[in-house]
């Protein structure tokens, strides 16, 4: 009885094996992964030449540049082998639970949240960030702008050190900004103004899946930006709330690989921001503020203004008065950005991860207006420009 | 190309069995139709079988490098040359000479690709002469498969093995994939018979693939995840994050780590040994549970230690020598030991630590007379300060690392740092500490064995395999951080 047992065993073990296996070589292939946002390796070119290319590897014999046909075609494997996204959940759901570890690819979940582990702080890129700000400022600004300084916090700062998660030192880097990006008048005051965010949010504030915060959850950010720099927003009550149908799965739910379930997303409508005209200032072209074809992509992120742009100019017909805002910011600044629009007649956001800070058009900075550094904390652990 | 990977578990090694079985049948099918002998179709299908096992080596070595297959075909028939010429020489003199061609071209080989850099190194160092490294690119496994050659050719002079006259068959022992680049040693005594002729069946080829996969989980499920840990512990201390605990952390981790990796590695290798026939010695057998370095030595990779033992400390006069004779030949050994581990002053020092610890032992009779728990406990110790040194990049890492362990690094005993991960990791160190002993193994064959619990034990061993399977895949499949620490021998 045994041993039929294991005959049988032993044949339906080599039969999954190969019918994988079959699979992975035969299969059909997949060009994106939508859970995990990129392109899929391809399989490889197969010559002599690509056979006796040399990869590139640091000092620890990590390749860091792929050229041989051997470590593409391994790549080719992993990226193409069948039920991936199946399989990396396995992984996820053994090592969270089985093996009790508390993050998975520096992704940990807490109660519904997934969030990123922000550890450590990388010091040498805050520092080079807050010398960028600063370079702008020196370069631009200086004089002639109003100059304001806004950290968003990610929702680490709400959930890692409460759940026993590690997390970078939050008021650490709050400070290398703070003291990176000055400039001291007579009095010893800074001309500069850090606007804190922290308590404007909480954990509900963000998406349960993804980086980024809900754009129906920030009015209050919205409003203490507003008083700071002397304007104006609407009430929350002006707002109406549009719900995209699509269900939204966050970037950390294709990182995670757990089973999450999808989140809503709502989009907000005003008088004043229907009635925005949005563009690029180098191009002209017209930018929607919410686009709706974004909806069926594996991002619903990129709604707002239809995903990362260069620059955006956003010019509101109703505003009261005649100031200006410029705004650097990270994606955070494309849900936010919006909701300040009742105080300015024109906004302009600047993404300087494709544009070049060097090389800005000082015609932004001819009217005195007000300009926002706005940056998250991942950003700032990162890189803000290129 | 590492076992744990895709490209190995599901392209190169299913197309391995396939051809293998099916190719060998097709031709021993073949030779009987047209007339052959049952005995001349086995021969046909063993040839088949050998060439099969060849070919996908040299593919499996060359994918690594692929230069070096010519380096490989290069020692094969090198070898397989000196044993033929040693078979053929009519005096002793001749015999000898061609041994010595065997010997000197093999530690040659070793020493030019393993220790030029090592050596121009340290002789810039003493003599403060500005030489250019050679920046030598290791071959993948040189320091198996030259040590396999040699057991060939120094077994072949002592008459113990016939001189194998097929080149192909020779160089289907030299670069059998399965021990080719991580071990176990396998001499060519070993694997004589079952090279010129060897049986299958169900059983067998069952066993093999229950070990592979065994090892296949060690490697993935706990090496790879510990190996996660060894990184945030380098990453902490180098944000200066370390604790005193953390380092024990790491010393407990890496100590379980090589373990898993190394004997993770074996299992596969002789699970895919036995899948194709083959039974290869056995290289690990709990050496964690050993209660002194004598025993840990006759538990862990044991096949390099016969290797030595069989080669070099037993033609030196073994311990049937005078007590000063036997010292010397006790540092020659460990000394050799820890060289052929890696080109470093860690590794040297390592295999004289253990020398040492020999000596002491043996000059030492009281402690036997220790309780059992105590020499457990100063055996494992000694093994993981040990291992601390293996893993070190340098001296001077080596020395900061057990310092630090000591509280000798002015570091706190603990820190959020290293609760995070204790928190994180505990679970997967307790199961590796639990995995080290013989407790799962034999629980697993007790009940095998009783008439009550052999049909569930062997329905859960099979549904065992599956997710297994399954569980790697995914792991697999996720990243591709698979370190192997053995690599670079």
């Amino acid at each position: 009885m045994k041993n039929k047992i294991y005959a049988v065993g032993i044949t339906a073990f080599v039969l999954i094996w190969f019918a994988l296996a079959g699979f992975s070589w035969f299969g059909p292939k997949q060009d994106v992964s939508l859970s995990e946002r990129r392109k899929l390796e391809q399989a490889p070119e197969l010559s002599i030449q690509t056979i006796l290319a040399k990869d590139v590897k640091d000092d620890d014999g990590n390749i860091v540049e792929r050229n041989s046909f051997m470590s593409k075609f391994e790549l080719f494997t992993l990226d193409q082998f069948p039920l991936r996204d199946q399989f990396r959940q396995v992984k996820s759901i053994f090592q969270f639970y089985v093996m009790q570890q508390k993050d998975n690819n520096d992704i940990y979940i807490t109660g519904d949240y997934a969030a990123e582990l922000l550890y450590p702080m990388d010091t040498l890129q805050v520092e080079v960030n807050s010398s960028v700000m600063q370079k702008i400022y020196d370069k631009y600004l200086k004089g002639r702008a109003n100059t304001y300084v806004a950290i968003v916090p990610d929702k680490g700062y709400y959930l890692a050190q409460q759940n026993g998660y590690l997390s970078l030192d939050y008021r650490e880097l709050f400070d290398k900004i703070e003291d990176g990006v000055k400039d001291v008048d007579q009095e010893g005051k800074n001309k500069i103004q850090y606007i804190d965010l922290t308590d404007s949010l909480d954990a509900g504030s963000y998406y349960y899946t993804d980086t980024h915060w809900r754009q129906e959850k920030i009015v209050p950010v919205a409003q203490k930006l507003a008083e700071a720099m002397g304007t104006t927003v609407q009430p929350e009550s002006a707002y109406t709330k549009e719900l995209v149908e699509n269900p939204f799965y966050g970037v950390y739910y294709g990182f995670a690989a757990l089973p999450m379930d999808p989140e809503q997303m709502y989009l907000m409508h005003s008088d004043v921001l229907d009635g925005c005209i949005i563009k690029n200032p180098e191009t002209g072209a017209a930018i929607p503020l919410y686009d709706m074809a974004k909806a069926e992509s594996n991002d619903l992120y990129d709604i707002f203004f239809s995903g990362n742009q260069p620059l955006i100019q956003i010019e509101n017909p109703k505003a009261t008065g005649n100031k200006e805002l410029v705004v650097f910011s990270d994606s955070f600044g494309r849900s936010l950005v919006p909701l300040l629009t009742q105080g300015y007649r024109k906004i302009t956001v600047v993404d300087l991860r494709l544009t070049s800070y060097l090389n800005l058009d000082h015609k932004l900075f001819l009217r005195r207006p007000d300009v926002l550094f706005l940056y998250s904390t991942i950003s700032l652990n990162g890189a803000i420009a290129r | 190309m590492v076992f744990s990977s895709i490209p190995f578990l599901y392209y190169f090694l299913p197309a391995v069995i396939i051809s293998y079985f099916l190719m060998s049948w097709l031709v021993s099918g073949a030779v009987r139709l047209f007339g052959g002998s049952e005995r001349t179709g086995h021969k046909a299908s063993i040839f088949t079988k050998n060439l099969i096992l060849l070919l996908f080596s040299l593919l499996f070595y060359g994918w690594g490098e692929p230069v070096y297959v010519f380096l490989m075909i290069g020692t094969i028939l090198m070898f397989w040359g000196c044993g033929i010429a040693i078979g053929a020489s009519k005096t002793q003199g001749m015999r000898l000479f061609w041994l010595i061609v065997s010997i000197v071209v093999s530690l040659g080989l070793l020493a030019y690709f393993k220790y030029t850099n090592f050596f121009i190194d340290n002789f810039i160092k003493i003599t403060g002469m500005s030489i250019p490294l050679l920046n030598v690119i290791m071959p993948i496994g040189i320091s198996f498969y030259t040590f396999q050659c040699l057991s060939y050719t120094i077994d072949v002079y002592r008459g113990n093995v016939k001189v194998q006259k097929n080149p192909m068959y020779f160089g289907t022992y030299v670069a059998l994939f399965p021990q080719l680049i991580a071990g176990p040693i396998v001499r060519y005594i070993d694997v004589e018979r079952e090279i010129n002729d060897r049986q299958h069946s169900m059983e067998m080829f069952r066993l093999g693939v229950r070990r592979f996969m065994v090892g296949l989980g060690k490697k993935i499920l706990i090496t790879n995840n510990i190996a996660l840990l060894i990184n945030a512990f380098r990453d902490a201390v180098g944000i200066s994050q370390g604790s005193v605990l953390f380092y024990w952390m790491y010393a407990l981790s890496f100590t379980l780590s090589i373990y898993f990796d190394f004997s993770g590695y074996s299992d596969m290798a002789i699970g895919m040994g036995k899948m194709f026939g083959f039974n290869f010695i056995e290289n690990f057998d709990h050496p964690y549970m050993s209660k002194s370095i004598a025993e840990f030595w006759r538990r862990w990779h044991m096949s390099l230690g016969f290797w030595f033992r069989d080669y070099v400390y037993i033609p030196l006069g073994g311990n049937r020598v005078s007590k000063s004779r036997w010292v010397f030949n006790t540092l020659v050994v460990w000394l050799l030991t820890g060289m052929w581990h890696g080109a470093n002053w860690t590794f040297i020092l390592w295999g004289l630590l253990y020398a040492v610890c020999l000596l002491i032992e043996k000059f030492v009779p009281a402690i036997k007379k220790l309780p059992a728990a105590l020499r457990h406990f100063y055996t494992f110790f000694l093994v993981m300060l040990g291992f601390v040194l293996f893993n070190a990049k340098d001296m001077g890492q080596a020395g900061s690392d057990i310092a630090c362990m000591f509280g000798f690094g002015n570091l706190p005993f603990v820190n959020d740092v290293t609760l995070y991960y204790l928190r994180s990791f505990g679970v997967l160190l307790i199961v590796a500490i639990i995995g080290a002993t013989p407790l799962l193994k034999n629980t697993a064959n007790r009940l095998a064995e009783s008439p009550r619990w052999a049909t569930p034990v062997a329905i859960l061993e099979c549904l065992f395999l599956v997710v297994l399977l399954l569980i790697c895949t995914g792991f697999l499949v996720d990243g591709s951080f698979s370190p192997f620490y053995y690599n670079n021998f």
